[in-house]
């Protein structure tokens, strides 16, 4: 008995050191990252604090609106990540335009590669083309152009990209039968309204060849005509044939809330 | 959770097994060897070892013996107001012993099964495999001497070790709010445990306090430390058969998980139940049973809660 007794504590501790070790040579790893590893950026479109349903009805905004989003897709661009020691990572330009479309759940992951080890605290990036991309001309595009033309995302090449496309129904005080918007943001004439988003991470992503951070984002859609600028729908239905917000002052107001619509809700490391 | 102790390791030293003194007279007697301390066990099944149920065995202070409880939660399948609510149902077979070594020292080992289920609109997302094993040695620090009569007291302490024999993976939580989807938490865990026996009669209260120290784990992921706590009436009732009903709160404060030593958000949680249980005894058999509903709660950023705990055990004295 005394015997079986003192084996068992024998194995136990020796389980125990061993066990120490493992996790000391993982804590080592972990504290002196090297390489590269992958970091994943999801855009989840929600509006006003619920998941987004695409057609289906949302809560009445300030301005009395119920809307109902038929579709969203917004161009996310050149995304820079900040790492605790206050360098940054900007990912390669060529690389780094995407269409976020919510009619294809892919689209709404970003994956990005080859990122230097480390501990990263914010994250910025773009909403639409800056005028640099777009100044490059056609050629400077690369597989962009096509990819942005097959997904609408083009008004025409002299008119450029649509940074956002939000389209869908809405009813209103004045409006009682569901009636069509279409709001594209882009470049106008007095504007060019490509908007940087800087966002902190509520928890750090911890890029390591063996851990690929998610940073997950919530796009909050109502925000788009409800958020600092207010714009009623209602206004810009002339003649009962559909709000069409597609240049003006509208634009820029609804650029000038772009930043708003971005909130990083949690960061996942596994 | 805490005296999730457990038995296999024990049944080895059965051959030194020694009569433990009995502490009281007749009713006493048996009233002396209610344990509460193995009650609870993880809350938010966290490191799912048990859930706050009652070790309930006043009939039988040596023993071995089965328990099944089932723990009910619901947790939210996503990070908006209209995301969907989620069933989690936990399910433990569970081994366990109280073995006396020498005079005034016992040990408790407990070995857990565990079989969790979340219904996901998806489909159901199962987990299942041995848990952590638990071994629990509690000291007699004070008992009442059996011609006291009156009122008697037995005060116990101790400390036990959670080993990571459940597999902890971090997989499970990937979509999950609940970081309790889990048959273990990988860890090497230490226990206090302290508990207190006050009888008059047929009439008993039992309170009991354990505190887990919990380490970080292989993936470099820790739990959050925990306390639980809790206070149980008895009353023997002595006939053909013995019936002792129950009655008690019983409580579970766990602190916030770190992952790569960074807080958890909303890992943090708490909870009080309110508890009812029965255990009959006849020969050396005792069957118990046993109620669990949350009378206060806040687990996982209000993100997880807990709908109620049922158990069955049935023990058999050595």
């Amino acid at each position: 008995m005394k015997t079986t007794f003192k084996t068992f504590f024998a194995v136990l501790a020796t389980t125990f050191l061993l066990a120490s070790c493992n996790d000391d040579d993982a804590a080592q790893m972990f504290n002196n990252p090297t390489g590269t590893g992958d970091l994943q950026v999801k855009f989840d479109n929600a509006y006003a604090g619920n998941d987004l349903i695409l057609g289906a009805p949302n809560t009445v905004n300030s301005q009395g609106e119920t809307l109902k989003v038929n579709q969203i897709k917004y161009i996310v661009s050149n995304i820079v990540l900040f790492d605790e020691n206050g360098g940054t990572f900007t990912y390669p330009k060529s690389e780094s335009y995407f269409i976020v479309n919510e009619a294809n759940p892919a689209s709404t992951f970003i994956d990005l590669t080859s990122i230097p080890a480390g501990n990263y605290t914010k994250i910025k990036f773009g909403i639409g083309v800056d005028q640099a991309q777009w100044e490059a001309g056609a050629d400077g595009q690369g597989d962009f152009l096509a990819h942005a033309d097959a997904q609408d995302m083009m008004w025409s090449w002299s008119a450029g990209y649509k940074f956002i496309l939000f389209e869908g129904q809405f009813t209103s005080a004045t409006v009682s039968s569901d009636t069509a918007y279409m709001v594209h943001t882009g470049k106008t004439g007095t504007a060019y309204n490509y908007t940087e988003v800087t966002l902190d991470l509520p928890t750090k992503a911890f890029v390591r060849t063996e851990i690929t951070p998610s940073v997950h984002i919530v796009t909050d859609l109502s925000k788009i005509i409800d958020g600092t600028n207010k714009i009623a729908l209602s206004d810009h239905n002339m003649g009962g044939m559909g709000a069409m917000i597609m240049g003006g002052e509208a634009v820029a107001q609804i650029s000038a809330n772009v930043p708003g619509l971005f909130t990083v809700d949690h960061v996942h490391n596994d | 959770m805490a005296l999730c102790a457990q038995a296999a390791v024990a049944i080895t030293v059965k051959d030194s097994l020694r009569p433990f003194p009995y502490s009281g007279h007749e009713p006493a007697r048996y009233l002396s060897k209610y344990h509460a301390l193995l009650d609870d066990c993880d809350a938010c099944g966290c490191s799912s070892n048990g859930g706050s149920m009652g070790f309930s065995s006043m009939f039988n202070n040596e023993f071995v013996g089965l328990r099944y409880f089932y723990q009910r939660y619901s947790s939210k399948d996503g990070i908006f107001n209209n995301s969907p609510w989620v069933d989690e149902n936990f399910n433990t077979v569970q081994a366990w012993a109280r073995i006396p070594i020498v005079r005034r020292l016992q040990v408790s080992a407990l070995v857990p099964y565990h079989f969790h289920v979340r219904e996901r609109a998806t489909g159901d997302q199962r987990i299942e495999g041995l848990g952590d094993i638990t071994v629990l040695a509690m000291f007699t620090a004070y008992e009442t001497m059996r011609d006291s009569t009156v009122l008697t007291h037995k005060l116990q302490a101790g400390g036990g070790l959670k080993m990571p024999t459940g597999k902890y993976n971090m997989a499970n939580n990937v979509g999950s709010v609940n970081p309790g989807f889990q048959v273990g938490t990988g860890s090497w865990d230490y226990l206090l445990a302290t508990e207190y026996v006050l009888k008059k009669g047929r009439l008993g209260l039992n309170t009991m306090a354990t505190y887990t120290i919990k380490t970080q784990n292989e993936k470099l992921y820790r739990f959050g430390n925990q306390f639980n706590y809790g206070a149980t009436l008895f009353y023997l009732i002595e006939q053909k058969v013995k019936w002792v009903p129950q009655l008690g709160i019983a409580g579970e404060v766990f602190a916030s998980n770190f992952q790569y030593d960074q807080i958890v958000p909303d890992s943090s949680s708490d909870i009080v139940f309110g508890k009812v249980g029965l255990e009959v005894g006849r020969n050396d058999f005792s069957l118990g049973l046993n109620a669990m509903l949350p009378i206060n709660q806040h687990l996982n950023g209000g993100k997880v809660e807990s709908n109620y705990r049922l158990s069955v055990n049935l023990n058999y004295s050595l």
